[in-house]
């Protein structure tokens, strides 16, 4: 269903006249563009978005760029390069996605020598973008939404968190000598949970503390969390109505890869009823299964040295489950295939949408587009 | 003040523009769509005096496509609910008739499936057209137990809302708990038949909200977006558009009728004067003119901004007034959600309601929610008014405010989106009307009892929007239907510990 909604707006584009060399800007009424530049880059206040193809019988080839109007109205920009064995074809287009806009990326690989292809589309993004679940982010902006297509085949590192929540380093200020990760949280704004996974062997068991010092909230019963390790009963815990504000207290629990899947996974979420929605974390240990840390010292730091696993949430060593740099996908074309994925981008003083509030499509984005151009009143 | 030739972008007077226009389109909506091909500017002419924008042309009229079929077993019923007792031909006949009196009473297309599926193949089928049909939303009648099943697939396959009416005797909590946590699924499971058409509703407002313009004032950014989930279009203009505008608005004939019919119809008239209600019904025409001009139907202005400036005689209060009575959102502040949440009040609950600034009052344990622009058509945009009391706007001591006054003892709602995404649901009685004086603060002033809100301090939210009536039901219907997460305010209260610093 998805592919042939994208397959339908990728043909209704109308193109201009001349075909440009110089960055072509899209944009939507009222706010400042970006621009598809001549190597087929998306430029924008934070960096530049690529696409790269790599694979047999890809070669390199010329990008021809132009300027079109998609439904003949929206202004847009097209890159088109031959590359062998297949044809790039990337079209931005500003969506005027309140209150700041987006840019949609539609990236269209079609197979151009009449026999079966399998390419890998990378996206070639800043060094130190953090890739997550479905978003990309450069420090706490969200800077990129991945299509839904981009949950499988991508390659993970053996832990990391892998949600759509924020670091907040330096966040928590704790009132007594202790670990240095209880000063650094990551906060599910918006309500999201955060997630962790950690590879581990097949069904095997493991012991998991969690760690917390909440600065916010000086009363109880505002920020409970509802803690879920993967074979461990569930908890529940108020971090200031159990420790206090600016205490730090742990949880431990007795963890199994209960799936068999091979990795661990933490979940912590608001409770059912918490006021404040925004779940936080400041630590994870991990030991062997059967290990009962001392929950004194553990607290205090010495045994962070020790653990098979110490995970300083939001601060400087925790990461993504997926590796930073450059996304890649597999793609398998039929003979005179094609296939598109669809990008939402940060635009100039905008993030893109949290996939999981946002109800925008690909094709609801360029609806709305087209909307907002048909009515205004200088077009 | 004198009339200016007027000039609209196709070169033509904007007399011989609407002229030419009217001629051409018919309906309520004539004016507003002639008026659009001659968008306002900062250049922009004066009105003619007989210049008129039909508000009632403006109120967005979506073409809302439902389908829907009845889901039952193979015949004969034997065993299992609802029983060999269940007389289906009867039961169906009469939920047809009240779905046919429904879907006119609501104004939606209705394209319910002639004969019931009662099997797999017919699901298929039935799915297949739909998906074929793309409607807005879907409804369908539960006429056995065992067809609850049915009810994932439905939603799973089509992607669209879903409205399951189960009559009683046709579920238990089980089916119903697990099919209303499916996303964009509203169960009604009820023998009460206005809670269906209420889901008919459900799907008219979105598509009002979907067809709406609303003209975001503010500023001095000129922009177009559109708002997530809701659709709602929102287009940004300069705040010294309307104080231009109103300036060019002369003291027409409807104007000046407007102004005295205001007066006439007041219980009491305590600051206001002839030219403050006429410079108020300038206001409210200007209004009409600026959204007719930017193709939108509603509009949220920094109106306070501009009365602190002294760019305008009076706040646009009194016009508000007799905008949401016409079922136009006209939000203050420029608070964009809360007019989105004055919206929701008008599309689904068809009454206008008013936004708020909550206070606590701590003695008696209530709150009062305050502001200057509620709507007199608070039981309904087809019911008789509230009774109003002219007054001026009290920050300001200017132009026309009206107190309305809302009945004691009726059942309240208090409603704010805090995104498209997020809404918050509260409930109460009325308890008194406050006057100011003694009370300082907006002129319309109701001290509210809130139902389960151990403590008034504990209320959520600023700038609800109050509505007559106790609608929490329906409200939550149409997040649920919609995704949108619905919140209340602590039930207990979290000041009971006292402070903890």
């Amino acid at each position: 269903m998805r592919y042939r909604i994208l397959a339908c707006l990728a043909i209704s584009f109308s193109p201009m006249l001349v075909p440009a060399a110089e960055p072509i800007p899209i944009h939507s009424p009222g706010f400042p563009p970006s621009t598809l530049d001549a190597e087929g880059r998306l430029v924008e206040d934070w960096g530049s978005l690529g696409v790269t193809l790599r694979g047999e019988g890809v070669v390199g080839g010329p990008t021809v760029l132009q300027a079109v109007k998609l439904d003949g109205v929206i202004p847009a920009a097209r890159a088109a390069t031959n590359r062998g064995a297949v044809r790039l074809i990337h079209t931005a287009f500003r969506a005027p996605a309140f209150p700041s806009g987006v840019d949609v990326l539609t990236v269209r690989v079609e197979e151009a020598r009449g026999r079966p292809a399998e390419v890998m589309l990378g996206l070639d993004l800043p060094a130190r973008a953090a890739i997550g679940l479905r978003t990309v982010r450069l420090g706490g902006r969200v800077v990129l939404t991945l299509p839904d297509e981009s949950r499988a085949n991508r390659p993970l590192r053996d832990w990391g968190y892998c949600d759509e929540a924020t670091s907040l380093p330096g966040w928590a200020k704790p009132a007594v000598k202790c670990d240095p990760a209880f000063r650094n949280i990551r906060a599910g704004m918006g309500g999201v949970p955060i997630v962790y996974r950690f590879a581990v062997e097949p069904k095997n068991a493991a012991t998991v503390v969690l760690g917390w010092c909440e600065s916010h909230w000086a009363e109880a019963g505002q920020r409970p969390l509802s803690c879920r390790v993967e074979g461990a009963a569930a908890q529940t815990v108020d971090p200031v109505g159990k420790w206090g504000q600016h205490q730090p207290g742990t949880l431990l629990f007795a963890a199994r890869d209960e799936n068999g899947d091979g990795k661990l996974e933490v979940v912590v979420r608001a409770a059912p009823g918490a006021r404040d929605r925004n779940p936080i974390l400041n630590a994870i240990w991990i030991f062997p299964a059967g290990e009962s840390p001392n929950l004194e010292r553990l607290l205090s730091g010495d045994l962070s040295p020790s653990a098979a696993r110490y995970v300083d949430a939001g601060g400087e060593n925790d990461q993504s489950v997926y590796p930073p740099g450059k996304l890649e996908y597999r793609i398998a074309l039929p003979a005179g295939g094609a296939q598109e994925l669809s990008l939402f981008v940060a635009c100039p003083d905008s993030s893109a949408p949290l996939p999981d509030t946002s109800t925008w499509t690909a094709a609801t984005l360029r609806r709305a587009a087209l909307d907002v151009w048909l009515a205004w009143p200088l077009n | 003040m004198s009339p200016q030739p007027n000039h609209c972008s196709c070169c033509l007077t904007r007399r011989q523009c609407l002229q030419m226009l009217s001629g051409t389109t018919l309906g309520a909506g004539a004016l507003s769509s002639s008026l659009s091909l001659c968008a306002l500017g900062q250049d922009s002419a004066a009105p003619a005096p007989t210049d008129f924008v039909d508000a009632a042309g403006l109120r967005p009229k979506p073409e809302v496509r439902i389908c829907g079929t009845f889901l039952e077993q193979p015949r004969p019923y034997w065993l299992g609910w609802p029983g060999t007792t269940y007389d289906l031909d009867k039961h169906q006949k009469e939920y047809r008739a009240s779905l046919d009196q429904s879907v006119s009473r609501v104004g939606v297309q209705m394209n319910w499936e002639a004969k019931p599926v009662s099997d797999e193949a017919g699901l298929d089928a039935w799915i297949a057209k739909v998906k074929d049909q793309k409607p807005h939303a879907l409804l369908v009648a539960l006429q056995h137990m065992q067809c609850w099943k049915w009810i994932e697939r439905v939603q799973k396959d089509t992607q669209t809302p879903l409205i399951v009416f189960a009559p009683v005797g046709t579920a238990f909590t089980g089916h119903v708990g697990r099919a209303a946590r499916l996303p964009g699924v509203h169960i009604v499971s009820s023998l009460e038949w206005s809670a269906v058409e209420a889901g008919l509703k459900m799907v008219k407002a979105k598509r009002m909200f979907e067809e709406t313009r609303v003209l975001w004032i503010r500023g001095k950014d000129s922009n177009e977006t559109v708002m997530d989930r809701l659709g709602i279009k929102v287009r940004a203009i300069p705040r010294d558009t309307f104080n231009l505008e109103f300036d060019k608005q002369p003291s027409t004939d409807e104007v000046k009728d407007l102004a005295s019919d205001l007066r006439k119809k007041a219980q009491k008239i305590v600051e206001p004067d002839e030219t403050d209600t006429v410079n108020s019904m300038r206001a409210y025409v200007t209004a009409k003119r600026l959204m007719a001009a930017e193709k939108a139907c509603a509009i949220s202005m920094d109106c306070l901004g501009m009365v602190s400036a002294k760019l305008v005689p009076t706040p646009p209060c009194g016009g508000w007034t007799l905008l949401q009575d016409q079922g136009l959102t006209a939000g203050c502040e420029a608070d964009l959600f809360g007019a989105v949440s004055l919206m929701m009040t008008s599309y689904l609950l068809d009454r206008p309601g008013y936004m708020n600034d909550p206070v606590p009052e701590t003695v008696k344990n209530l709150l009062i929610a305050a502001h200057c622009t509620s709507g007199t058509r608070i039981a309904g945009f087809d019911q008789p008014a509230a009774p109003y009391i002219l007054r001026d706007h009290s920050e300001s001591s200017l132009g026309v405010a009206m107190q309305i006054l809302w009945p004691v003892g009726e059942p309240v709602t208090l409603v704010r989106f805090t995104s498209p995404n997020e809404m918050i649901i509260d409930t109460g009685k009325v308890v008194s009307n406050v006057q100011t004086p003694p009370a300082g603060g907006c002129r319309t002033s109701v001290e509210i009892a809130m139902d389960n809100i151990e403590d008034c301090r504990d209320v959520k939210g600023f700038h609800q929007v109050v509505v007559l009536g106790n609608h929490r039901r329906v409200l939550q219907g149409f997040c649920e239907l919609y995704g949108i997460k619905h919140v209340h305010s602590p039930q207990l209260s979290t000041f009971a510990e006292g402070a903890q610093t």
